[in-house]
């Protein structure tokens, strides 16, 4: 353990360097917040740690909402600033998750009807940004429904599919789910929840036919979407020949890979990559920005990051007798990576380019409350046995 | 359970991996910094480059702003076969593609070119076509590299359709890539080597008739002339090749040795993309060896591997590396490139001053002695070299003064005509301007 806290300390030091640097050379003003979010980090997991939790994720994704912040700063300030509160609010839903015990919550209905709802209600009375129709204003603050609303529904899927057999109930309220997506023209998560799903379906009943059956309506589904929806087919144009649209359809994926291309190894340097020219480079791309600036040793150390995460939420369900809470927590684990995949993926041509933020690193508040949610969610399955026995 | 929890750990891992695989491939192995999408590479024309000069500090090339972009400047249009371009949209070539990275970071490049000698050689060489090297024998650098006719590196814009179009293809450096057979001027090699192996002697006396018998073929002299009763010196200075088409069959194989150890068939170690030319593997029959006697048949050559040739025999028979670059300023260290380097000893000393003295005696008495009033102390051998179509290509190589040499030049004008009567005066007036140009040098100092 003590290595651990000599690595946090290191860098603390480092990133500090970092928030310097900037304050020196941009004039940054917003300084003194990675300062509160830090002393807020510590001091949620000393709470974890002191209520019996397993706390050691923490770190780990301080790591990468830190490193997601330096970036933001770096591109515009404005945009670290928005970060900050999403990461208070995160940190907020993260103890709600961890105190609230919902994964008790033997209530798959609630979980699928208010799922499908917060979907619906994005239908009605949501607002156009960028191409999907995904954002919903309550109160003044404008937030994306879907990044709840697909927590709820990984929830139903991981209590429904873990003691009885799939029936067709489940496979109603899936496809009710991804059709509400789709209509919304917001792809990447309907593809992303149908992943999720397929994995825990697998997980719990495992069979070759299911698995061919999955693989068949994924190459099925494929060449339909190719085929129907004009979005889709241009982003597969864009993903397989991409050096025939360099200026239209292939622009942001070519610009990405020549930013992480011109990175090399060790990286331009802090502040010195060409990567204003790449579209979505605060949210989709920040991947390719921090490829182009810290290298190779930099998008390493963050893919590391993430499997020691994987490792840590893996090795945490093993621990858990309940196959209900279990099949759920492998369901949220499963949509964290799963997420990383697919932006990743994306950027880097294994799979066709889904617009989704890289979890805890990419501009996005509700994105970022969520991932915390989840985290909270995820961390509350390793509580102590007495308490679990208490609920 | 606890087994399949381990598998969909190995799952995520297995992602992982293969995420890590394709971002190795994409930082690492990928090449995309050329692609004209990237904007990175349209980075380097908004950032000013590092200047290239000549021996004694003039411009040869520097960067010229204009609203954002800068633009190359260039000297005269010949150094485009030297110093190269380096263009927007044509990319980049020569010296600038060579140390592009120390000049984008604002170094200096210093060379060994001499500007004036350059500018001259040139002027020499308009309208016609071939190629001039000027060597310091001593030292190995390049005084002047002028190949015609030649892209001028200032106007690519307006004349780059014109340059595609034109029959004389103008981006061919025929100096370092053109492969012409050598014609007369191997002779000094195989005097050499007959020299070295004891096969003649400087005073041996020989019979000319003309022509040679060798089996059931025909080899004659440069208008079938015959030389009478000469001496090997004097068969040099007349170039008699019955007399070197008897000598390189006495040396047998040997021969290609010899050719090889001047570096002959090999590609010059240089800075500029150079061809290798060409000498027969195996050389047996005693016709094929006569023809190499006397630079023609197979053989081919480039200038440049000819300008190592006479800067050898000037500078005694050693060999020394031929080179434009001297050194890079600019930045935190200044950086040596480059310093006469010895590539070895081809000829014994005295073999090489033998050939010296064929030599002064070409230019008192032989086929160069139309420059011989000149009185420049020239060393030197003239060629003439036949091709299958069109006249003869013209050749000189030379050196001077030929007892402490200073320059070395070598001249080829493609499809000239004799030797003698093309090369040999264009080459005498590039060395006295060489000279002359070399004693203000000295003066400064």
């Amino acid at each position: 353990m003590r290595p651990l806290y000599w690595a946090w300390l290191e860098f603390t030091l480092w990133f500090s360097a970092l928030v310097i640097g900037l304050w020196i050379t941009k004039g940054l003003t917003n300084w003194w917040q990675p300062l509160v979010m830090w002393l807020i980090l510590v001091l949620c997991f000393v709470v974890t740690k002191c209520f019996g939790y397993p706390g050691e994720a923490l770190p780990l994704v301080g790591f990468l909402v830190f490193i997601g912040w330096i970036f933001l700063a770096r591109l515009d300030q404005k945009w670290a600033e928005q970060q900050f509160w999403g990461f208070l609010i995160g940190m907020l839903a993260y103890c709600i998750a961890l105190f609230g015990n919902f994964l008790s919550f033997d209530t798959p209905r609630l979980f699928a009807g208010g799922s499908l709802a917060l979907l619906i209600l994005t239908l009605l009375f949501g607002q156009r940004i960028g191409g999907a129709q995904a954002w919903l204003t309550v109160a003044g603050l404008r937030f994306q429904p879907v990044e709840i609303s697909r927590i709820f529904l990984v929830l139903y899927l991981g209590r429904e599919l873990s003691g009885k057999p799939l029936n067709w109930k489940n496979i109603l309220v899936l496809g009710i789910f991804c059709c509400l997506l789709i209509l919304q023209r917001d792809l990447g998560p309907a593809l992303l929840i149908f992943l999720v799903f397929c994995s825990l379906s697998l997980y719990t009943h495992f069979s070759w036919y299911t698995l061919f059956g999955y693989l068949g309506t994924i190459i099925l589904g494929f060449f339909i979407a190719y085929l129907w929806f004009p979005h889709f087919t241009s982003r597969v144009l864009a993903w397989v020949w991409p050096w025939n649209y360099p200026d239209s359809k292939g622009y942001q994926i070519l610009q990405g890979l020549f930013a992480l291309n011109a990175g090399g190894f060790v990286g331009t340097g802090f502040g010195s990559g060409v990567v204003g020219v790449i579209p979505a480079n605060h949210t989709d791309y920040l991947f390719a920005v921090i490829g182009e600036e810290f290298g190779l040793i930099g998008t390493f150390s963050l893919l590391l990051v993430y499997l020691a995460l994987a490792f840590w939420a893996i090795q945490l369900l093993t621990q858990v007798e309940d196959a209900a809470r279990r099949t759920m927590g492998l369901g949220l684990t499963l949509l964290l990576h799963g997420q990383v995949f697919l932006v990743v993926g994306g950027i880097l041509r294994l799979l066709p380019f889904t617009g989704m933020t890289l979890p805890f690193v990419s501009y996005g508040s509700t994105s970022l409350v969520a991932q915390f949610f989840m985290l909270g969610l995820i961390t509350s399955l390793g509580g102590a046995p007495d308490e679990e026995k208490a609920s | 359970m606890k087994r399949r929890l381990v598998r969909c750990f190995l799952g995520i891992s297995l992602g992982y991996v293969i995420i890590l695989g394709a971002l190795f491939y994409w930082q690492l192995f990928a090449n995309m910094g050329q692609h004209p999408s990237n904007p990175r590479y349209y980075q380097m024309f908004r950032e000013e480059r590092g200047a290239i000069l000549d021996r004694h500090g003039e411009f040869l090339a520097y960067s010229n702003q204009r609203e954002e972009v800068f633009t190359r400047v260039y000297a005269t249009p010949s150094l485009s076969h030297v110093v190269g371009y380096f263009h927007q949209r044509y990319g980049l070539t020569g010296l600038e593609r060579l140390y592009h990275e120390d000049l984008l970071r604002g170094r200096w490049l210093h060379t060994t070119i001499d500007l004036q000698l350059q500018t001259f050689v040139e002027e020499m060489l308009a309208g016609r076509e071939g190629g001039v090297i000027v060597l310091k024998p001593n030292t190995g650098e390049v005084l002047a590299l002028v190949s015609s006719p030649t892209v001028d590196g200032n106007s690519l814009d307006q004349s780059w359709s014109d340059y595609l179009g034109d029959q004389r293809s103008p981006f061919l450096n025929r100096v370092t890539q053109g492969l012409y057979p050598p014609g007369s001027l191997i002779k000094p090699i195989i005097y050499g080597g007959a020299l070295e192996q004891k096969l003649a002697e400087p005073n041996k006396i020989w019979t000319d008739r003309g022509i040679l018998q060798i089996q059931n073929r025909v080899l004659s002299n440069y208008n079938g002339k015959a030389l009478g009763v000469i001496t090997t010196d004097q068969a040099l200075a007349y170039s008699s090749n019955v007399v070197f088409a008897q000598l390189a069959m006495d040396l047998g194989e040997e021969l290609l040795g010899y050719l090889s150890k001047f570096g002959l068939g090999f590609q010059t170690n240089f800075e500029l993309s150079v061809k290798g030319g060409f000498v027969p593997p195996k050389a047996s029959a005693p016709f094929t060896l006569a023809q190499l006697g006397i630079g023609q048949g197979e053989l081919l050559v480039t200038p440049l591997q000819m300008g190592v040739v006479v800067a050898t025999i000037a500078n005694r028979g050693v060999m020394m590396q031929p080179y434009l670059v001297q050194e890079l300023r600019g930045g935190l260290q200044m950086r040596q490139i480059s310093r006469p380097r010895v590539l070895g000893e081809i000829l014994p000393e005295h073999v090489a001053l033998s050939l010296r003295d064929a030599m002064v005696l070409t230019v008192q008495e032989g086929t160069a002695q139309g420059v011989a009033h000149l009185d420049l102390d020239l060393a030197a051998k003239t060629g003439t070299a036949q091709v299958g179509q069109g006249q003869d290509h013209s050749w000189f190589m030379g050196f001077a003064p030929s007892h402490r040499p200073e320059v070395a030049v070598v001249v080829l004008i493609e499809h000239g005509g004799s030797g003698g009567a093309v090369a040999t005066p264009l080459g005498a007036k590039i060395i006295a301007k060489a000279l002359e140009l070399g004693e203000s040098e000295k003066g400064k100092r």
